[in-house]
């Protein structure tokens, strides 16, 4: 039998960014046209989401073949989703990009609702990345923001719950056929416990309840004090230093030595701690190379990074 | 709001920015909370750049690493060398181990293996290079040929391979081992495929002779159709061989192909089909496999035969038309049953006085065809329609202004269907929503001033909307005509115009962005299905006013989040 074209369109996923951005597993349809997925941890299959929150970052960046790229940033209560507008998307979203990158600079915040498709790379070294990529944008007051907030703590909680339900059965088929789960759910929930393993949901339920909370208008709850000693602090410091390479050294080699419970420390989380001090995910990822190269860093397994 | 709510973000602001004013530091956080929902840990970010303003210098904006990616193309690996990055070749999977490995503190399962190039050659030279998947792909199979786009190559003490990335396109050209269906399997009825061979057990509910004319005209071959039912459902039947088995028995069918006739599918049985008497004591009955063969008007489905079901004659017509000199009859109308409506025509004039409509009938073995996506019923004789004195269902319902609420996954998952009402997120607002020109001959919008039919016409001015709801599982297209769309942006057709002179297509289309993008929406009209998926075309919609806070306590107390 022939393999059907899939035309129809992918339906739009309310996803909170902590949700998303944990996601490594990428799915691929075997024919030409089929589309590709991200699946979460939680099971879901998403290639594409409706996320929305406050834009964070927006700069223009030049890619060396000379076009120009826009990055940005949208952090909702969980976390932050990464996009970015190339060259190939609409003319509107371009427009937008440019208009919110100016607007920001000027220090008005924007709060931002998008529809983008979901993206998931990885680098040579294997660390793997989610992004998305507008593909329509607003700007939008807070009742609509609240209201995708407890739309998506809805959707969410439909699949921690389909999730929890399916720990009661094998991951593969011939066992969670025997569920009740909807099957449109199944095949997202046997890849994502196959690759993931086990997880823990408490995180997923605060980020929830935080949401709710904002949704509710109780932004009192919501509210959470700095604790003492923050990433802050330090970007304060490196800052203040001009040389910023030697800067990003002490920085990588501090954060493995601090971080290394005996086994090293995953690339990933060098660059996330590496961020949070003000040092591009780029520049970090060439240092890191380039101490392994010297030897001041080594690799005792694939992508895990101890001090020598 | 309390003085030191702030005070260890205030003090996280100014310990970054030392000569900001702890009061505007201040006062950005309160905007940020009370204007934009942003609780202060998570505003911090912003108003920190927001503070640096010029003072940051910007970091170098040119990224080296993100090189223009051109893609080699290669006929064989003995082209590629240890540095090609972005790789595409045509390869034979030979062989595809999975492993597990640790990577980044997850289990994750890494393939590995062997590929050959020049896979269509026969006899031919072929390299073997080994590989490793780290997505891993689960089209990888082995024996099958595939193309790989976007892997790496990998050079380590002077071996050479290939490393398949998460990122890495793989496309199956041929597949390898083909997945069999178990045969002698018996399947629900509704779960069979549109197409294939399939093994079944059903019972017999209705068998007649037919005859089946050959387009040129050289005869007829005889067959049998009728219908075939289990608990999960009933499908329609066709043999081309002697089908000698009595109504109501039950057989068990293997080897018969499932076709597709227009949107229903058909059982075929043919000289490898195999049908045997099948026993079991359990099986529902004739009578109860009967009564769920009465179909309701949402499951009709065009090319549907020996449909039973229940409906109410709304309005009724008398058409004439002449054919081979001869004057012909038709009469038409609109029916509904609490599903929804659709249309019914008789070649045979029957008891009907539109003077005594709403009449509720049964009709039996007719069949149905769909014009526009609208199913029609097809009625070739009056023995086929029995009046009923009473409707099975309410009668206070009045059928004629009855709008059925229908959920999006059904109205995507059903045939098409008219006077419905269905919800959804807005998550699409087409570029071409506004203005269009309409051809004047045949309605269709014209691209540049031109007709594909009709070429260059004077076009008449229209007004549409274009949408696409979503209910996170699936989407459905949603077309405003001129009033649902005037209504639903609250402009005149003048505004329309003016607006979209001044402001430009993009600037209108972003403003209705702006308006209803993550909205929910309500649409009534009807809904055209087919392959490309579900067309809803509405007379009216509105935006659904929701509460974010009632959302939030709904989903408290659903989930038990507290």
């Amino acid at each position: 039998m022939q393999a059907t074209r899939n035309v129809r369109r992918q339906p739009a996923i309310h996803i909170l960014a902590s949700e998303f951005g944990e996601s490594t597993l990428n799915e691929k349809g075997s024919g030409e046209f089929d589309p590709s997925f991200v699946v979460t941890k939680l099971g879901s299959r998403i290639n594409r989401v409706i996320v929305a929150g406050l834009l964070e970052r927006m700069e223009a960046r030049e890619v060396s073949n000379g076009s120009v790229i826009y990055q940005g940033q949208l952090r909702d209560p969980s976390g932050l989703n990464y996009f970015s507008v190339g060259d190939y998307v609409s003319d509107s979203v371009k427009e937008l990009a440019i208009e919110f990158s100016s607007k920001l600079e000027s220090g008005e915040p924007i709060l931002l609702m998008m529809v983008a498709k979901t993206r998931l790379y990885q680098t040579d070294e294997g660390a793997v990345y989610t992004s998305l990529r507008p593909e329509e944008m607003c700007i939008i007051d807070t009742k609509r923001y609240a209201t995708w907030l407890a739309r998506t703590c809805d959707a969410m909680m439909v699949r921690m719950t389909n999730y929890t339900k399916s720990l009661d059965f094998e991951a593969n088929m011939e066992s969670m056929s025997k569920s009740e789960l909807p099957l449109s759910t199944i095949k997202g929930l046997i890849a994502a416990r196959n690759h993931y393993g086990e997880l823990d949901l408490e995180h997923y339920r605060l980020n929830v309840m935080q949401a709710l909370d904002i949704a509710e208008g109780k932004l009192e709850s919501a509210s959470k004090p700095l604790p003492q000693k923050v990433d802050i602090e330090s970007e304060v410091e490196e800052n203040d230093n001009q040389t910023n390479q030697d800067d990003l050294e002490s920085a990588i080699i501090d954060i493995i030595k601090s971080l290394d419970q005996g086994d090293g420390v995953d690339f990933e989380t060098i660059i996330v701690n590496s961020e949070a001090r003000g040092h591009q995910r780029s520049v970090t990822e060439e240092k890191i190379e380039s101490l392994s190269d010297d030897g001041t860093i080594h690799e005792p397994a694939f992508g895990w990074f101890r001090l020598v | 709001m309390s003085d030191d709510k702030y005070e260890s973000h205030i003090k996280a602001v100014l310990s970054e920015c030392s000569d900001a004013d702890p009061e505007a530091v201040k006062l950005a956080f309160v905007k940020y909370e009370e204007e934009f929902y942003i609780p202060p840990q998570d505003a911090l970010r912003s108003i920190i750049r927001r503070f640096q303003g010029e003072k940051e210098v910007n970091s170098p904006s040119t990224i080296t690493s993100n090189q223009v990616r051109s893609t080699k193309k290669v006929k064989a690996l003995s082209e590629l060398s240890g540095e090609d990055r972005d790789i595409e070749i045509e390869v034979e999977v030979i062989s595809h181990n999975v492993r597990e490995q640790t990577i980044r503190g997850e289990q994750k399962n890494i393939a590995f293996g062997l590929i050959e190039d020049n896979p269509w050659g026969e006899g031919t030279q072929r390299t073997r290079w080994e590989y490793k998947d780290w997505g891993p792909n689960s089209n990888i199979t082995p024996g099958s040929v595939i193309r790989i786009e976007g892997a790496s190559v990998n050079e380590y003490q002077g071996r050479m391979s290939l490393n398949i990335n998460q990122s890495t396109r793989i496309a199956v050209l041929r597949e390898g081992t083909r997945p069999v269906n178990d045969p002698g399997e018996p399947i629900n009825i509704n779960d069979l495929p549109k197409e294939g061979y399939v093994c079944l057990v059903g019972r017999v509910l209705s068998s007649r002779n037919d005859q089946i004319h050959r387009k040129d005209g050289s005869g007829s071959i005889d067959v049998v159709r009728g219908r075939i039912a289990d608990e999960s459902g009933t499908i329609g039947f066709l043999s081309w061989e002697p089908f000698e088995h009595e109504v109501g028995s039950l057989i068990k069918i293997d080897g018969s192909q499932v076709r597709t006739f227009r949107d229903t599918p058909e059982l075929n049985f043919g000289r490898t089909t195999k049908i045997e008497p099948y026993h079991d004591a359990n099986f529902a009955d004739a009578e109860k496999l009967n009564s769920q063969n009465v179909m309701t008007i949402s499951q009709l489905t065009d090319g549907s035969r020996d449909v039973e079901t229940i409906v109410q004659i709304i309005d009724w017509e008398k058409r004439s038309f002449t054919r081979d000199g001869e004057e012909k009859h038709l009469w038409s109308g609109q029916i509904a049953d609490p599903t929804g409506k659709c249309r019914m025509s008789a070649w045979e004039e029957l008891p009907i006085e539109s003077s005594k409509l709403p009449i509720t009938i049964k009709l039996k073995g007719v069949r149905v065809r769909a014009w526009q996506g609208i199913p029609d019923i097809t009625v070739d004789g009056a023995d086929q329609v029995e009046i009923l004195e009473q409707t099975p269902w309410d009668d206070s319902i009045d059928l004629k202004e009855h709008i059925v609420e229908v959920d999006l996954d059904e109205v995507t998952s059903s045939s098409s269907r008219v006077g419905i009402s269905t919800e959804g997120v807005v998550v699409s607002v087409r570029d071409d929503s506004g203005m269009i020109m309409r051809c004047s001959e045949c309605r269709r919008v014209l691209k540049d001033d031109e007709c594909s039919t009709h070429g260059s016409v004077k076009g008449t001015k229209d007004i549409r909307v274009r949408l696409v709801l979503d209910s996170g599982r699936t989407t459905a297209s949603l077309l405003l005509n001129k009033e649902a769309s005037l209504n639903l942006v609250n402009m005149t057709e003048k505004d329309m115009e003016s607006e979209i002179k001044s402001n430009g297509q993009m600037e209108f289309v972003q403003m209705l962005r702006n308006k209803f993008l993550g909205r929910k929406l309500k649409a009534n009209g009807r809904s055209i299905v087919d392959d490309q998926g579900a067309m809803i075309l509405a007379e009216s919609s509105s935006v659904i006013d929701e509460e974010s806070s009632l959302i939030a306590t709904e989903v408290r107390a659903k989930w038990g989040v507290n």
